[in-house]
């Protein structure tokens, strides 16, 4: 694991200064963080896609497997659009777009969420599986359904927490630029 | 009071079922503790619990007690609740017709105006709100199934009809019909077998002529034309289609396939397709009166409108019999060695009460049990005129005679009987902000800590010497208590009586613990 935290914050994501970041994570443009929202990226980086929303008491973690150390290659890669909402804990090892993870549901690790999905409150996926194009987990008993809707978009959200969250929290400042880092490579 | 858990403290009802004192109710006319499962159950008003629109019985009836706005989620069984988008729509000043744009399936907020490039500047574009059905807790929606947006919010959605609704209506139709000719062939019969003794002899009377007779001299048909058999019978098929070829070599694909609860909240048709699950009108709810069927008095009676959680008659046994808690046993439950049990007896009536423990049925009253047997006898007469209107339900309900159970003695343990009785004072609310003053007053023994309406007493019993290890302890006794009833039955007597009732009490102590040897 590398000694200090390396955050690289895009620019036009919002990320509170009171959220909890650990290791090396990368903020794509449009992301929301809000305060005490918890990203662990221990056992290698993690990229977050553009347009992602992670509430309060959130987390996103890349845990260490027992016996194995930081690995650069081993990237917890998420997609764009994806919402992970008040108080769920996302272990899963690889999260495409337009994903909703409602409140309170853990996704255990090696569990591959492709795009679409939606994980209902209070559900707990621990083995580890492929959620299809679409799959939402509904009920107490975690039964699964497509989706032949599509999913609404957040941009209304999303436009609204980027003008709201500054009033109130202190932001971390995007530290990254793409065209500068371009340049330089 | 335990609310949430199983309360160790059991009474007997009347007709022998034990209950915990907050499932009892209080007959003050019997007076008697009486449980659910001996009184009659009325429905009260018909309900929808989502919207809280009172529905008349009749409306209800003829709506399958279904309610008409609201929808129940045919995936999860929640409720459906209407979300607007917003649907650009093109008004064109020229043309008188509104052309609608293709909506796009996605959220408000991508409610871009497209304006074809072919229509004219002087075009306006507006915005039209379109309905649609979405379930909150599994993102379930009416567009999943094809139902298309509807203007209106509510009242607009299509009923899906099975396939076999048409034979289903004809069926119907035609067995109400036979049950009316039926019923009026009865009646035709009763009327022939017994001719009413009319008071003033009618015309017809007179001259022999009877309703029929004159129908026939003028030329009508005798009787009122029957119904006509139009079913036809169903015809059975030895022709079954067989299973689809691809059945063996592809796999299921579960997420499309429906479970048993999502089939069985649409009995109609029971899909297997997760496809065809279609929104389902919810079910209404009943607000329920019981009625004491000794004496037909009402013990529970809600208030009417939906909104209210609030009673007009509410006899629980909670606010008329004395409540007894279990707080502690003094010694580990050992068989055979005697111990104490500490109670907690509450007055939640505005009178005194004498209370006294004991291990028989205390002999009845002459006075009291002479008072009750003339109250059972004046009961029907007095309460008839009302109910003789509603009186054939009530008396079918009567006539099943209910079976009379002994109430199983279960108790496992000898008791100590009080040496006296005691008084537990009336409830004061107001006495409970006062200082408490501990007056030195001449206590029984038995009596641990006074305050107010509670009195906690201390009650010796001796487990029984042959209990296996582990078996609860139940303690048994008969509660003997003065109740002063305020309702008068007979009308010139004003004053409260007093009653001396008693019930059956059970304390499941706890389980028997290893015996010290």
């Amino acid at each position: 694991m590398p000694s200090e935290n390396r955050i690289k914050i895009l620019p036009k994501a919002v990320v509170c200064e009171e959220s909890n970041l650990r290791g090396d994570i990368t903020f794509s443009s449009g992301c929301v963080v809000h305060p005490s929202a918890t990203v662990i990226a221990d056992a290698g980086p993690i990229i977050i896609g553009e347009n992602c929303i992670i509430e309060e008491y959130a987390t996103i973690a890349h845990r260490l497997e027992p016996g194995a150390s930081w690995d650069v290659n081993n990237i917890l890669s998420i997609g764009n659009h994806n919402v992970f909402e008040v108080g769920c804990q996302v272990e899963a090892s690889r999260i495409g777009d337009k994903n909703v993870f409602e409140s309170k549901c853990f996704v255990g690790r090696g569990v591959t969420v492709s795009n679409g999905c939606a994980v209902g409150a209070g559900i707990k996926i621990h083995t580890s599986q492929l959620l299809p194009q679409n799959t939402i987990v509904y009920g107490e008993q975690g039964l699964q359904r497509e989706a032949i809707d599509k999913q609404g978009s957040q941009t209304l959200q999303i436009d609204f927490l980027r003008k709201v969250l500054p009033n109130y929290h202190h932001l971390r400042k995007p530290n990254y630029d793409p065209k500068k880092a371009r340049s330089v490579v | 009071m335990s609310f949430m858990q199983p309360s160790p403290v059991k009474y007997a009802c009347s007709c022998g079922i034990l209950n915990p004192i907050n499932k009892l109710f209080f007959c003050r006319h019997c007076p008697k503790l009486h449980c659910g499962f001996c009184v009659t159950h009325e429905i009260e008003s018909h309900f929808c619990s989502n919207c809280l629109e009172n529905i008349p019985s009749t409306e209800a009836k003829h709506k399958k007690n279904c309610c008409a706005n609201c929808f129940d989620c045919p995936c999860c069984q929640h409720t459906l609740s209407a979300r607007a988008s917003t649907v650009p729509v093109v008004r064109k000043s020229e043309e008188s017709k509104d052309v609608k744009e293709p909506k796009d399936g996605d959220s408000t907020g991508e409610a871009t105006p497209p304006v074809p490039a072919s229509s004219k500047p002087s075009a306006v574009p507006t915005t039209k709100k379109m309905y649609y059905l979405s379930c909150l807790s599994c993102r379930w929606t009416t567009r999943d199934v094809g139902i298309p947006d509807q203007g209106v919010a509510t009242g607009t959605w299509p009923d899906n009809e099975c396939l076999y609704q048409a034979r289903f209506n004809a069926l119907v139709e035609y067995f109400q019909a036979v049950v009316l000719q039926e019923k009026q062939e009865k009646l035709e019969f009763m009327r022939r077998k017994a001719p009413k003794q009319h008071k003033f002899p009618s015309l017809t009377d007179r001259t022999g002529l009877t309703v029929s007779l004159i129908r026939r001299q003028i030329g009508w048909n005798d009787k009122v034309p029957k119904a006509k058999a139009v079913i036809t019978p169903a015809e059975s098929t030895s022709e079954v289609e067989g299973l689809p070829a691809n059945i063996f070599t592809e796999q299921p694909n579960l997420r499309n396939v429906t479970t048993i609860a999502q089939r069985h909240s649409q009995p109609a048709d029971q899909p297997t397709a997760v496809g065809s699950l279609y929104p389902q009108r919810r079910s209404l709810w009943i607000k329920r009166s019981l009625r004491c069927r000794q004496c037909e008095h009402n013990l529970i009676k809600p208030e009417y409108h939906p909104t209210s959680i609030k009673y007009r008659i509410q006899l629980f046994a909670s606010y008329h019999v004395p409540e007894v808690v279990m707080v502690r046993c003094e010694q580990p439950l050992v068989p055979g060695k005697s111990n104490a049990i500490l109670l907690k007896l509450t007055n939640p009536t505005m009178y005194d009460m004498t209370i006294r423990l004991l291990t028989a049925a205390p002999p009845e009253d002459a006075q009291v049990s002479a008072e009750t047997t003339r109250v059972v006898k004046e009961e029907p007469i007095s309460s008839s005129p009302l109910l003789k209107t509603v009186g054939i339900t009530l008396s079918r309900q009567n006539s099943t005679r209910e079976v009379k159970r002994e109430v199983i003695d279960a108790s496992n343990a000898e008791i100590v009987p009080l040496e006296s009785e005691f008084v537990l004072s009336q409830r004061d609310d107001s006495k409970e902000f006062d200082e408490y003053v501990q007056l030195p007053t001449e206590e029984p023994k038995f009596i641990v800590w006074r305050k107010g309406n509670k009195v906690l007493v201390r009650l010796q019993f001796t487990p029984a010497e042959e209990l296996a290890f582990g078996t609860d302890v139940v303690l048994g006794f008969f509660m003997q208590y003065t109740y002063v009833n305020t309702v008068t039955n007979a009308s010139e007597k004003k004053e409260p009586t007093t009653h001396a009732l008693h019930s059956r009490v059970f304390i499941t102590a706890g389980a028997t613990e290893q015996k010290a040897t």
